[in-house]
């Protein structure tokens, strides 16, 4: 199934799919962390207010804003 | 021969360059702690150890990024320590692979040993040096262990100069690097390799310099080449093509020398942050620990502490140095200026040395767990809202230190913008150095809710920080969006070493301070006033000091303190703001704390006293950090500006707030 990662649950995962819709600079720098196309993700959990998420991926954790979690893709786990 | 450290951010370079340099620099669990290269000697005298800010990539995003790749472009380096965390093994090899290209010799530290057995990984050194072709030293940083061997190896020479072509990128790209050595020939000595592959990635620090090489239209042709061949033979972005041929080496890389198990134990990190960023627990978890910080530093710890303290200057000590005088006969005039002049103004200030301490320990161990970065998680939503980022609120955390190194923190900031604005707001953080003031000043008018008081001026603080963002952000510094990507770092129990290099090296500033600058203000304060237009030894009120405050004084009528004595403090408080207390101390002579407390009522009602802590909080940033404002925006405008718009804030909140309790019959 193809959900976007804003979109997931808490504990769920995912492989990215499709990530270029985000802001340039945000792909860069998940790019450095060695998140990108078919990465492994699970978002670990959801800030209040429409705040960031924590994402989960190869060990790291990486806060990101829900704005930009809502444009990557993922295929459900 | 000078070595640089290189490597991801939070992999523990610092660690490392203090264990090999035997020095001391700031050592902290987030990204982002080292903002600027420190130069160290190796133990054996003779060589330099150059610690960088981490980065992920040579090609920078940020301006602590952007000092690694300036140095490698304009410093001499003979060779490079490239420490890799093992449990991120991946994606440190990455960055390795950009140094080997670089083309000089390179010794790996292979780091974090003992997080990566925790999560079943397993890597090894030996074979690892065997496909990179360089050396691998097992250590660990944070207690020294295989750190001779490293320092042995890497000062030694015999290093050999690694393969730079470790990674091939395809005919097109290494026929385009093989094209730009010819356009080079001569003219310059960094591995061409390493500049082409810079360039095609997007490095803007290496494009300006082959512009200044080459020139701008000859390289701009060649590139847009190869960026053509790129797109129509492989349907993708140049910069994307040669990250998919690194990560296929880096892949390959890893399936040598590294094995992985899969572990279903949740990692403790993992545990924590269930709690302390959980939706609802999360912000309250924050505000629950900033006031244990605050109760102990003002209320249960430290305010007996600095009490006791105190009571010991004032007391054996101040009558110590007095019967000395006396025994060796000192003049009266060498008597006033030690006893009324330095005790004064120096002890005022040193007796609030537990405090500091109190509050620069918390703030280390803030730092050394891993919590900084979940702050700036939790509190990303709401620094949104006034146009900033989550990562601003770390600057401002470490400012409640000291301003001078929140400023500093800005640096890993992306956004210009928001790097900026960061900057102009951090000094509305109360630092150490205003504490004293606050601590006087309660103790003299609200014995009763002394702690409330003085959280409710470091709240004022944040809120007026808070809404000026949102005021800059929507008029002067409009347009950018913001970025917030931030690495959360596992959780590291804090050992009590580093806790305790890390307090003693933020307050040993203080100290020190007391000793230069407070000693040397106290000195010459004195002589103010006990100097006047009509001589020497004259009453205070006709003492130079009483005519410099005197001028300015009336300005402060209106919100309610129009003392020439408040006036003098005034301005020695844009020298450091704990001159404020050596000079009060010094102007209310007066055998010790509690009688000041006592004189203070006759100058100041609870109101207007209030209206006077407010306006220290806000109304300048004192001069080392004016000078670092001015060192970190390059521009007068802005510093002035840092200064104006503090003056005219603090003007007004302390007009509303006196005026307005007046109206209310608060007197
Ligand atoms: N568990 C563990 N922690 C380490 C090791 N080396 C450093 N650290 C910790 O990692 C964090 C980052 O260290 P620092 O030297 O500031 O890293 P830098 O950002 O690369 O300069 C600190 O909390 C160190 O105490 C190690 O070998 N093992
Ligand atoms: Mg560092």
């Amino acid at each position: 199934m193809i959900v976007l990662i804003g979109k997931l649950k808490k504990g769920e995962k995912g492989r990215i799919l499709h990530i270029s819709n985000t802001d340039l600079l945000v792909r860069r720098r998940l790019l450095d962390l060695g998140i990108t196309e078919g990465s492994e993700v699970c978002l670990k959990c959801v800030m209040p207010f429409g705040g960031p998420v924590m994402v989960e991926s190869c060990g790291q954790c990486i806060g990101i804003r829900r704005k930009e979690a809502i444009q990557i893709e993922v295929e459900k786990l | 021969m000078d070595i640089a450290l290189i490597g991801n951010p939070n992999t523990g370079k610092t660690s490392l360059f203090n264990n090999l340099t035997g020095s001391y620099e700031y050592v902290g669990n987030w990204s982002g702690v080292t903002v600027e290269k420190k130069i160290g000697i190796f133990k054996n005298n003779k060589d330099r150890l150059i610690d960088l800010p981490g980065i992920y990539t040579l090609n920078p995003l940020s301006k602590d990024e952007g000092v690694v790749t300036q140095f490698l472009l304009t410093e001499k380096v003979d060779k490079m320590l490239n420490i890799l965390d093992a449990s991120q093994i991946e994606r440190n090899l990455y960055l390795t692979i950009q140094l080997l290209e670089y083309g000089k010799p390179t010794i790996i530290g292979l780091n974090m040993m003992d997080v990566a057995s925790k999560r079943g990984i397993h890597v090894d050194p030996v074979k690892l040096s065997q496909t990179l072709g360089i050396p691998v030293a097992p250590v660990v940083a944070r207690t020294g262990k295989g750190c001779t061997d490293l320092a042995a190896t890497i000062t030694e020479g015999g290093i050999p100069t690694p393969n730079a072509s470790l990674v091939h990128y395809g005919t097109e790209i290494e026929e385009a690097i093989g094209k730009l050595a010819e356009l080079l020939e001569g003219k310059q000595n960094y591995s061409v390799r390493w500049l082409a592959l810079q360039l095609f990635e997007g490095n803007q620090y290496v494009k300006q310099y082959l512009y200044s090489v080459i020139g701008e239209e000859r390289l701009n042709l060649f590139l847009q080449q190869i960026k053509n061949t790129i797109n129509t033979n492989y349907q993708t972005s140049l910069e994307l093509f040669i990250f998919q041929k690194r990560k296929a080496k880096i892949d390959w890389i890893i399936a040598d020398s590294a094995i992985k198990r899969n572990l279903t134990k949740t990692p403790l990190s993992e545990k924590i942050d269930a709690i302390v960023t959980n939706k609802i627990l999360g912000l309250p978890i924050f505000f629950l620990l900033m006031y244990l910080m605050f109760m102990l530093t003002f209320d249960w710890l430290g305010f007996p502490l600095s009490d006791y303290l105190d009571r010991l200057i004032t007391g054996p000590i101040a009558s110590g140095i007095e019967s000395l005088l006396s025994y060796v006969g000192a003049s009266d005039f060498i008597h006033a200026l030690i006893l009324d002049g330095i005790v004064a103004g120096v002890g005022g200030v040193l007796v609030f040395v537990p405090q500091i301490f109190i509050l620069f320990f918390f703030i280390s161990l803030l730092e050394d767990s891993g919590y900084m970065a979940r702050v700036a998680l939790v509190m990303d939503r709401l620094m949104e809202a006034v146009g900033l980022n989550g990562k601003a609120f770390i600057p401002m955390m470490i400012g409640f230190g000291c301003n001078v190194p929140g400023i500093m923190a800005a640096r890993t900031i992306e956004t210009p913008k928001e790097r900026l604005l960061t900057i102009l707001l951090t000094p509305l953080m109360s630092c150490s150095a205003r504490l004293p003031i606050y601590a006087l000043f309660v103790g003299a008018f609200f014995v009763q809710q002394k702690a409330l008081i003085v959280l409710s001026i470091y709240v004022l603080g944040i809120a007026v920080a808070l809404i000026l963002a949102k005021v800059f952000s929507t008029t002067i510094l409009k347009g950018e969006t913001s970025l917030f990507v931030i690495e959360l770092p596992p959780y590291r129990l804090p050992q009590f070493r580093a806790l305790w290099r890390s307090t003693w090296d933020k307050g040993k500033g203080f100290i020190k301070k007391a000793g230069t600058f407070i000693f040397a203000g106290s000195v010459f304060i004195w002589l103010l006033s006990y100097a006047g237009p009509s001589g020497m030894n004259v009453a205070l009120d006709d003492s130079y000091l009483a005519v410099i405050g005197g001028f300015i004084a009336p300005l402060f009528e209106p919100i309610g303190f129009n003392s020439w004595q408040a006036g003098a403090s005034l301005i020695t408080g844009f020298l450091a703001k704990e001159a404020i207390i050596s000079t009060m101390n010094i102007i209310y002579f007066v055998p010790d704390e509690a009688s000041l407390q006592g004189l203070l009522s006759n100058y100041f009602t609870p109101l207007s006293a209030y209206s006077f802590m407010i306006f220290i909080l806000l109304y300048i940033p004192c001069l080392a950090t004016t000078a670092t404002i001015y060192k970190e925006t390059g521009s007068k405008r802005w510093t002035v500006f840092s200064i104006g718009y503090a003056l005219i804030i603090a003007y007004i909140l302390s007009f509303v707030i006196y005026q307005g309790g007046k109206l209310l019959g608060l007197v």
